[in-house]
């Protein structure tokens, strides 16, 4: 079941439409990847997400309902641009953040002091906030975000601002967190992450959807029949023009890429008669690759258009 | 409202929890009471000091003249007699005389035609002694005149020319009873209100506009606006420093009572032994102005606080709703304080010209500009305070409390639309022209 179904949403600032017809699908316990370049309009269905600003047009559905103020109390937001009251003391600010978010007091105690203790806080419940490092500071805005248990998590470039030892504790938590049923909506640039934690994807380009699906899905839909070959003896390939082209070749490895019309089996069924072929690899393109290549050729078809 | 309720709490405690709250609101009442402390404190050291008694040397050469300056605690006097230049006798007796003489005083024979005498000394004479001793020889010598005339019974006659009028104003209420009234009483009572409105105003104003800056800055007003409505957040916000500036005003209330009453104990009394002359002045001015001190008791009586009260609070709540709004709408439109001046300035502008007309009012309180005023707004919290201990007519105070009401929940709905927007936009400096678009947008 999707938790969440955005159907064709429009949000028109003066002079500029910020999305223009998206929709997309989330299902439940899924970490869902939110991409797009800078401007694309992610903000802008975060923030409709979120119930920050309102759709002009289209449709939103939270768990099958249309979104009404009381869904807030189910979502967690991490915004991009992180900051908290500096004066206020850590345990202080994280407690009412939750209770703004419909949480009793004493739980919202009890939870506080349990994720502080997880993030190694403890000692920094009474400090002030602007007392803490960066990284710290962080830390507590991820607790503040979790802590009174949304179903739905939204994060806006998590990573961020993290040490590498920090970020791989922070994607631990991510992960926990989807494990015990939140859905967690994740909008980043960081492609790397996404091919590590992000189930499915929409790629949203100059306030339109420019692709969307399961990872892997995406990935097989972009390859370039390209394939990394291993050789022994460093045997070094043979130009076969009918079957393949070369990329790259070094004594005992080469990339290649299939001719047109040959299949990938065909193409390995030639290499091992001909080659002490040791391995085959299919190189499938980076999320990275992916995006690079959506966004541009979006580009392209406007100036041709 | 339990999100709001949350709120409110939050702001005033993000205030009030702050060292220097704490300290400025212990602070300024005592800065208030040093500064009125000390003057009396100075005065009661004066009269510790004047103990001492002047001795005055007097040399009469108008034959009997010197007897009218009678010695008191604070003045002894010592006829001398010299013969030759007075100068030079008054100066070789001041030499001789032992330190503790202050002065010599010189009578000329002729001094009931010239009404001049010359007082030598090596210090300044201060101006009480000076005084003092113009006040006996004057009335004396008015008396010899007098009595130079022989018309019988010309004393009398003239002491009933002295005359020294009062007016009372007494005012009729609805019931034909009547009450003592005092125009300068209602003048500083007006003005003290319309003070208090104008400061809290400001200040708690500028207070609101830096705390939705510092958010916007922080960036926290994204989180928070996932939580809240943005209208919730400007409400709390204005609502808790409301409270805020309530509080410090009861702790200031309290401070200044208490400390007020341990000084009218300690000094008030020492004060009024201190300085004879500055009392006689003060009775004497009050009575100038037809006002004994039970008159002056009377007319605080006759004022009616229940209804000063209630206007004051209105006229409080909706002056600074009107004001707070609009401070939150600009801080919203602005990245830093800073940049808000372009759009403060007018507010405060605004304000000073209430304070301004409220001042001049105060002289002509049922005038058309007071009346007008009084009614406009942006003005009426400020300059209505002056107005009200007159008797204002009942339907202007109505007609006022509806548009200032009608005005600030009008000013508030545009101030939360610019505010909801405003706080999500950064980097660009906005004009008047783009608040006015947010406020259109739907």
């Amino acid at each position: 079941m999707d938790f969440i179904t955005v159907k064709d949403v429009v949000k028109q600032y003066s002079g500029h439409r910020a999305l223009d017809g998206v929709s997309m699908n989330v299902p439940e316990g899924c970490i869902y990847g939110l991409l797009g370049p800078n401007g694309a309009g992610k903000t802008s269905l975060i923030r409709i997400l979120n119930m920050i600003t309102r759709a002009d047009a289209g449709e939103v559905l939270l768990n099958g309902e249309p979104l009404r103020e009381a869904h807030v109390e189910n979502i967690g937001y991490l915004p991009e641009e992180r900051g908290l009251y500096k004066k206020m003391k850590v345990g202080d600010h994280i407690v009412y953040l939750a209770r703004l978010k419909g949480m009793e007091r004493t739980a919202a105690v009890k939870a506080m002091h349990e994720w502080l203790e997880r993030f190694d806080l403890t000692e920094w419940r009474t400090r002030k906030v602007e007392e803490l490092s960066k990284g710290m500071q962080q830390k507590v805005q991820f607790i503040a975000t979790v802590l009174h248990r949304p179903r739905l998590l939204i994060f806006d470039e998590p990573f961020s601002g993290f040490d590498p030892v920090n970020a791989e504790q922070l994607k631990g938590e991510i992960l926990r967190l989807r494990d015990e049923g939140a859905t967690i909506l994740f909008s980043t640039h960081n492609m790397g992450s996404v091919e590590d934690v992000c189930e499915r994807i929409t790629l949203i380009n100059k306030s339109r959807v420019a692709l969307e699906g399961a990872v892997k899905e995406v990935k097989r839909n972009h390859k370039k029949n390209k394939l990394s070959v291993m050789l022994d003896h460093d045997a070094v390939l043979a130009p076969a023009p009918e079957v393949f082209d070369i990329d790259v070749s070094t004594p005992g490895n080469a990339v290649i890429h299939l001719a047109k019309g040959v299949e990938m089996r065909d193409a390995i069924a030639f290499l091992n008669e001909h080659y002490p072929l040791t391995g085959v690899t299919e190189l499938l393109p980076t999320m990275h690759e992916i995006f690079i290549e959506t966004v541009t050729k979006n580009q392209e078809e406007e100036e041709t258009a | 409202m339990k999100r709001l309720r949350l709120i409110i709490a939050h702001e005033y405690m993000m205030i009030v929890g702050k060292k220097s709250f704490i300290i400025m609101t212990l602070l300024i009442p005592f800065l208030i009471v040093i500064v009125g402390a000390v003057p009396v404190l100075i005065a009661y050291l004066n009269e510790s000091a004047d103990k001492s008694v002047e001795q005055i040397a007097v040399l009469d050469q108008s034959g009997g003249l010197g007897n009218a300056l009678v010695p008191t605690d604070k003045y002894k006097f010592i006829p001398i007699n010299a013969t030759g230049a007075p100068e030079t006798a008054a100066r070789d007796f001041y030499k001789k005389a032992s330190e503790s003489l202050t002065a010599v005083v010189v009578i000329p024979a002729d001094v009931e035609q010239t009404a001049r005498v010359t007082i030598y000394s090596e210090q300044t004479i201060d101006v009480s002694t000076k005084e003092y001793i113009n006040g006996c020889l004057g009335d004396t010598i008015a008396a010899c005149r007098l009595a130079s005339y022989g018309i019988d019974n010309l004393e009398k006659i003239v002491d009933d020319l002295k005359v020294d009028m009062s007016v009372n104003s007494i005012k009729w209420d609805e019931n034909g009873n009547e009450q003592t009234t005092s125009t300068e009483l209602s003048m500083v009572i007006g003005m003290v209100l319309a003070l208090i409105i104008y400061t809290f105003v400001l200040m708690y104003g500028a207070m609101i506009m830096n705390s939705v800056v510092e958010e916007k800055t922080n960036r926290i007003v994204e989180v928070v606006v996932s939580s809240c409505r943005p209208v919730e957040l400007m409400f709390g916000k204005i609502i808790g420093v409301g409270l805020v500036g309530l509080t410090q005003f009861a702790i200031w209330v309290v401070i200044l009572g208490v400390g007020g009453s341990v000084l009218s104990m300690l000094g008030l009394g020492s004060m009024a032994a201190a300085d004879p002359s500055t009392m006689q002045a003060a009775t004497a001015a009050a009575s100038e102005e037809g006002m004994d001190m039970q008159n002056m008791l009377a007319a605080l009586g006759g004022i009616n606080y229940g209804s000063l009260l209630v206007n004051f609070v209105l006229y409080f709540i909706g002056g600074y709703l009107l004001y707070a709004s609009l401070f939150a709408a600009f801080g919203s439109a602005v990245d830093q304080a800073s940049d808000a001046s372009q759009f403060t300035t007018p507010i405060i502008l605004f304000m000073v010209i209430a304070l301004y007309a409220g001042i001049a009012c105060a002289s002509n309180p049922n005038g058309p500009m007071a009346v007008w005023c009084s009614m406009i707004p942006f003005t009426s919290p400020v300059v209505m305070m002056v107005r009200l201990p007159y008797d204002v007519p009942i339907w202007q105070q109505l007609l006022s409390i509806v548009l200032l009401f009608a005005t600030a929940f009008a000013v508030t709905w545009l101030a939360a639309r610019i505010y909801r927007t405003g706080i999500l936009l950064y980097g660009k400096k906005r004009s008047f022209k783009d608040l006015f678009k947010w406020v259109v947008n739907k």
